[in-house]
């Protein structure tokens, strides 16, 4: 049981050592970090439970375990106890209501729909996605299309919408945020906020054939006037 | 590879050569010693038996040698995956695809599924007084059915065809467009014919608990290992249904043309739907049984009974409830929409809760007990710390917006084997050193028990903990590499080490079933201090048990009388008891059906009609033959 | 027809058996009745109301109903032991099955005359997986049938064994039969009005 204590708690202090180098908990838009903000929200509430059940684990196995001294110890039968198996219930619930809260909050505003916003807002750049086997297409609003490269103005919010051709395909860039499957019969939106500067790699999370694994596209976030010079450029 | 026998010239894959190889000495080893020793026998009494230890005997055989087999497909799995860029032998692209397609299906409906239909087997009769299942004709064509199953799908490999679309299949591309080739119809019919086994054999196990409980034996008294394999046999007939008409519904879009999952109106989707209809109630499935099996083993190694059994038995029921009412959370990146998502993540946190309940009141039956640490007790305590953790990422994918992150990465990766491995793979090993006095009449070696325990309990989680990290840094399930920079190497070759200690821990259970058997001493009815009545009849236990009839006074019925100090109540006035007779029509009937359905993978419809009509021909030789005729037709007097 | 105590539990167990079984057929159903649901109709191919002749169904129907009605004299006629009464409804039974199974053929065979196969429309697609799968039941009950027909005949059958045997098969018979309505009123009715 000690073996494990320590390769549990070695576990825990490599993940929050290295967080700050783990991709997904560092994401560089605001959808992304609300999204790491969550994994962090559900990690802490659940750590609680976990330290409760470590402790009173290790406890109970170390004080009740068979021993020499304690050999002709006979054990009570103990049916239950109402009061006890109502706390463990009801703490859990007000848990997972305080952790649903924000969930619901985030999920209602970031799910991805089909339902495209008809106009672009201002500071919303829209992006055409088109996955096929086993490469990715971005066509930008003034219709230059490019294959495999995407190219985005920093802090603005992106509208992705994006439909494949053949299979269902995933759009994934962890650095930047979540990920939305990609259909042959549908299309989706989901739009990313604030995407900031940088170089990152997305690629194809859902199982699509030989190739998966190498559909992967390169991302790279530039400034807001670049970025126009970039577009015209395609054309 | 090309080989030329006799001017035939072979071209095979050296991985399939392999196999091939090997699967020709193990067979001739198997002949040689059956020859040898004359094992013909026992061989032949196997086949035809209906005895339900038998038979659980066999459904754990056959189990774990499929497990094996799984079990060596993720060790080549990690082996690809050791360091970036890596090519091990033929593992990328299409090999690695089969892999993992491979390893997946096997495990779960080759592996974990009859591992533990073999436990209930053996041990639900033996918990609540019945004297065999109520159809033990049925119950071996049900094992039958499975082990068919499972020939079709392994025979895949041999024949350089496996399946490569994931054990989820998701269509469109497991439909006939883009994977044309049998491969895929390999799992459409494996998992079809063995899923219909584990159909009939979840309604027998349901009837029999209903119906053939001992005297005195209330519902409120039962074994909470028959109260998980009641709720769990309920929800195999309703999710192995739906999948049973997802199949067909696949079947049919591969073979003739329908257009359920592509073309203008067809709904991928509606795959996913299907699938996970059944997929997420599986996964209790898979854990109920195991629940039970721990919260059994606890009491007894705690010398005290379990601690809020009617709680145990509610949070059974409604996790198996809920497990319903939570398919989608495997498609919150699908575009259900932002209601849909909110709804699945509110009902998956709410199974959280009663499986909390379990947790505590095992924690609590550990409190004021004197914990004996012998290996089914280790493996059982192993479990709980385990299996929260593996909880704990099962809440966190329940965010909804955060699983969009998660969803399809190896997080998710390291989640399900957590709580799998933590719940059905400990729980089947804690159930086999428990039970193995009632299968075999042995009790298996404590120390290599130990040594198996401990370097498969560290392996699992050098093997999945670092997982989490490889997900949380973006890297895709089902994909055969990764990039020197990606920041994925470290956390990966940990793995790699950790699914190599569990193999070792395994290979100490083969030691310790080969000494065991060598040493070969007998081992009493009661080897444990048991608290339920199996362990009141004899190891291994007779075809003929129950003779006479125990009365039940409570729970715990034989801790009872022990306490008291004095023998079990008996009666002569029980029910009837399930009538038996030794046939070899089960095996005759499946092997048909995979003779039948092998035809229909080659589409070969006049020789699989030729098959239809030999398994029709089956059924009315049961007809009869049925083992009835000599018991029916005696008046009152019988 | 009168069993001994045994006899009766064991009945019993198979008959709980048989019923948990037909729910897991209902349920197969019930999924192939949403399959139907959803796909149709379809955005390409025939529309229902185009295909369907409400004769053909009405007649198949007639046909199928009834036949349970006869199997319900088979069964009353074996309870008080009328064994020729018995298994003259029997092979009325046999016979309207038969002609169910006529009329369904040649609705397919129709269809496919027309052109209208499974891989013409996902409409046609759910419609040839439900309705084929009901006549596969039908066709399947024939065969039973027969096999009861001999069984009856057997002097050495024990007489309570083939009262369970005549049972068990009554249930599915009337299962098949209640399938069948609902198909008339999912599938047929709402395009035949």
């Amino acid at each position: 049981m000690k073996k494990l204590g320590l390769l549990i708690l070695s576990g825990f202090t490599l993940m929050l050592s290295g967080c700050s180098g783990i991709n997904v908990l560092d994401p560089k838009s605001s959808t992304g970090k609300d999204q790491a903000y969550l994994i962090w929200l559900s990690l802490g509430i659940m750590a609680l439970v976990l330290i409760v059940v470590f402790i009173l684990f290790a406890y109970f196995v170390y004080k009740y375990r068979y021993s020499e001294a304690r050999k002709d110890y006979e054990p009570v039968d103990v049916e239950g106890n109402r009061k006890l198996e109502l706390t463990y219930t009801i703490i859990p619930v007000i848990l997972l209501i305080i952790l649903a809260v924000p969930t619901v909050r985030i999920t209602m505003e970031q799910s991805p729909d089909t339902s495209a916003s008809q106009k672009p807002e201002d500071g919303t750049t829209k992006i055409e996605v088109t996955g096929r086997q086993f490469e990715w297409e971005f066509k930008h609003e003034n219709g230059a299309s490019v294959k495999d490269e995407l190219v985005l103005p920093e802090d603005e919010d992106i509208e992705f919408n994006l439909h494949s051709e053949d299979l269902i395909h995933s759009f994934w860039i962890p650095e930047l945020a979540g990920k939305v499957d990609v259909f042959p019969n549908k299309e989706l939106n989901y739009v990313i906020r604030d995407v900031e500067r940088g170089e990152y790699e997305g690629k194809c999370a859902e199982f699509c054939g030989v190739q998966h694994t190498n559909m992967t596209f390169s991302v790279k976030v530039i400034g807001k006037e670049d970025y126009k010079a970039y577009i015209n450029d395609l054309k | 590879m090309e080989i030329s026998i006799f001017g035939f010239s072979i071209s095979a894959p050296s991985d399939v050569i392999a196999a091939w190889i090997s699967t020709v000495i193990m067979g001739g080893i198997i002949t040689f010693y059956v020859v040898k020793t004359n094992k013909f026998p026992l061989i032949w009494s196997y086949l035809r038996t209906t005895n339900h230890r038998k038979i659980g005997t066999l459904y754990i055989l056959f189990g774990f040698l499929f497990f094996s087999r799984a079990g060596l497909d993720a060790l080549l799995i990690r082996l690809q995956l050791a360091v970036p860029n890596n090519e091990f032998w033929l593992f990328q692209f299409e090999k690695y695809d089969q892999l993992f397609t491979t390893h997946g299906t096997m495990m779960i409906f080759f592996a974990a599924m009859p591992m533990l239909l073999g436990l209930m087997n053996i041990v639900v009769p033996l918990q609540i007084g019945a004297r065999d299942l109520a159809f033990p004709f049925l119950n071996a064509v049900g094992f039958w059915l499975f082990f068919a199953g499972a020939l079709i799908f392994n025979f895949s490999f041999f024949l350089n065809s496996a399946p490569g679309i994931g054990w989820t299949g998701y269509a469109p591309l497991s439909t006939s467009i883009f994977t044309p080739d049998v491969n895929s119809d390999y799992y459409v019919f494996g998992v079809q014919v063995s899923g219909l086994g584990t159909i009939f054999t979840a309604l027998n196990l349901i009837v029999t608990i209903i119906r053939h409980r001992a005297p005195g034996m209330k519902w409120f008294r039962m074994p909470l290992f028959t109260w998980a394999t009641f709720v769990t046999a309920i929800m195999i007939l309703l999710a192995f249904t739906v999948l049973a008409i997802a199949l067909y519904l696949l079947m049919f879009d591969r073979m003739f043309g329908t257009k359920f999952f592509s073309g203008p109106d067809g709904d991928p989707v509606y795959w996913q739907h299907l699938f996970w209809i059944f997929g997420h109630p599986e996964v209790y499935i898979l854990a109920l049984p195991a629940f039970g099996i721990f919260s059994d083993i606890i009491p007894t190694f705690s010398g005290k009974r379990i601690f809020g059994y009617s709680a145990m038995v509610f949070s059974i029921v409604l996790i198996g409830f809920l497990s319903f009412t939570v398919w989608a959370h495997h498609m919150l990146t699908v575009g259900l929409g932002p209601l849909l998502n909110t709804f699945f993540a509110i009902t998956t946190m709410t199974i959280a809760v009663p499986t909390g309940i379990k947790i505590f009141n095992w924690l609590f039956t550990l409190q004021g007990g004197l914990i004996r640490f012998t290996v089914p007790m280790l493996f059982s305590l192993g479990f709980i710390p385990s299996f929260v953790m593996g909880g704990v990422t099962g809440v966190m994918l329940s965010v909804s917006a955060a699983d969009f992150q998660f969803h399809d990465s190896q997080f998710v990766v390291a989640h399900f084997h957590y709580v799998i491995l933590a719940s059905t793979i400990l729980g089947i090993f804690a159930g086999i050193y428990y039970y193995y006095p009632k299968m075999m009449g042995l009790r298996l070696d404590e120390t290599l028990g130990k040594w198996h325990f401990w370097l498969f309990l560290i392996g699992y989680h050098l093997t999945f903990f670092p997982m989490h990290i490889t997900g949380l840094n973006g890297m895709p399930r089902r994909v055969f590499t990764y990039d020197p920079g990606d920041g994925l190497t470290v956390t990966n070759f940990m793995s790699t080490i950790g699914a190599f200690l569990m193999g070792a821990g395994i290979l100490f259970f083969f030691w310790n079933i080969f000494k065991t058997h060598r040493e070969n001493e007998p081992v009493s009815d009661d080897p444990w201090n048991g608290r339920t009545l199996e362990w009141t009849v004899p190891s291994p236990s007779p075809e003929e048990t129950f003779d006479p009839m125990p009365v039940v006074e409570g729970m715990d019925p034989l801790w009872i009388v022990k306490k008291e100090g004095r023998e079990m109540r008996t009666t002569t006035d029980h029910r009837s008891t399930p009538i038996a007779r030794d046939s070899i029509l089960p095996v005759l009937m499946a092997l048909s059906l995979a003779a039948l359905t092998f035809c229909m993978i080659y589409q070969w419809f006049i020789a699989s009609a030729i098959f239809a009509v030999g398994l029709f021909a089956l059924f009315i030789v049961r007809s009869f033959t049925d083992e009835k005729k000599e018991h029916y037709g005696k008046g009152e007097a019988s | 027809m009168e069993m001994n105590a045994k006899e009766a539990e064991l009945f019993r167990d198979k008959q709980i058996g048989f019923f948990i079984y037909l729910g897991v057929e209902a349920l197969m159903f019930l999924t192939l009745f949403v399959t139907y649901f959803i796909f149709t109709p379809s955005s390409e191919g025939p529309h229902p109301s185009e295909i369907f002749d409400a004769m053909t169904v009405t007649l198949s129907s007639i046909f199928l109903l009834s036949s349970s009605g006869m199997l319900y004299f088979s069964e009353k006629a074996l309870s008080s032991d009328k064994k020729k009464s018995m298994l003259v409804w029997l092979g009325v039974t046999f016979l309207f099955a038969v002609i169910f199974m006529v009329f369904e053929i040649s609705e397919f065979s129709h269809f496919v005359s027309e052109g209208y196969t499974t891989s013409t429309s996902s409409f046609l697609s759910s419609y040839y997986v439900l309705v084929g799968l009901h006549a596969a039941h039908v066709l399947f009950g024939c065969f039973w049938m027969g096999v009861l027909f001999i069984q009856r005949f057997l002097p050495q059958f024990p007489k309570t064994l083939y009262y369970e045997k005549f049972k068990i098969f009554s249930y599915y018979w009337h299962f098949v039969d209640l399938v069948w309505i609902f198909i008339i009123l999912i599938v047929y009715l709402r395009y035949l009005i």
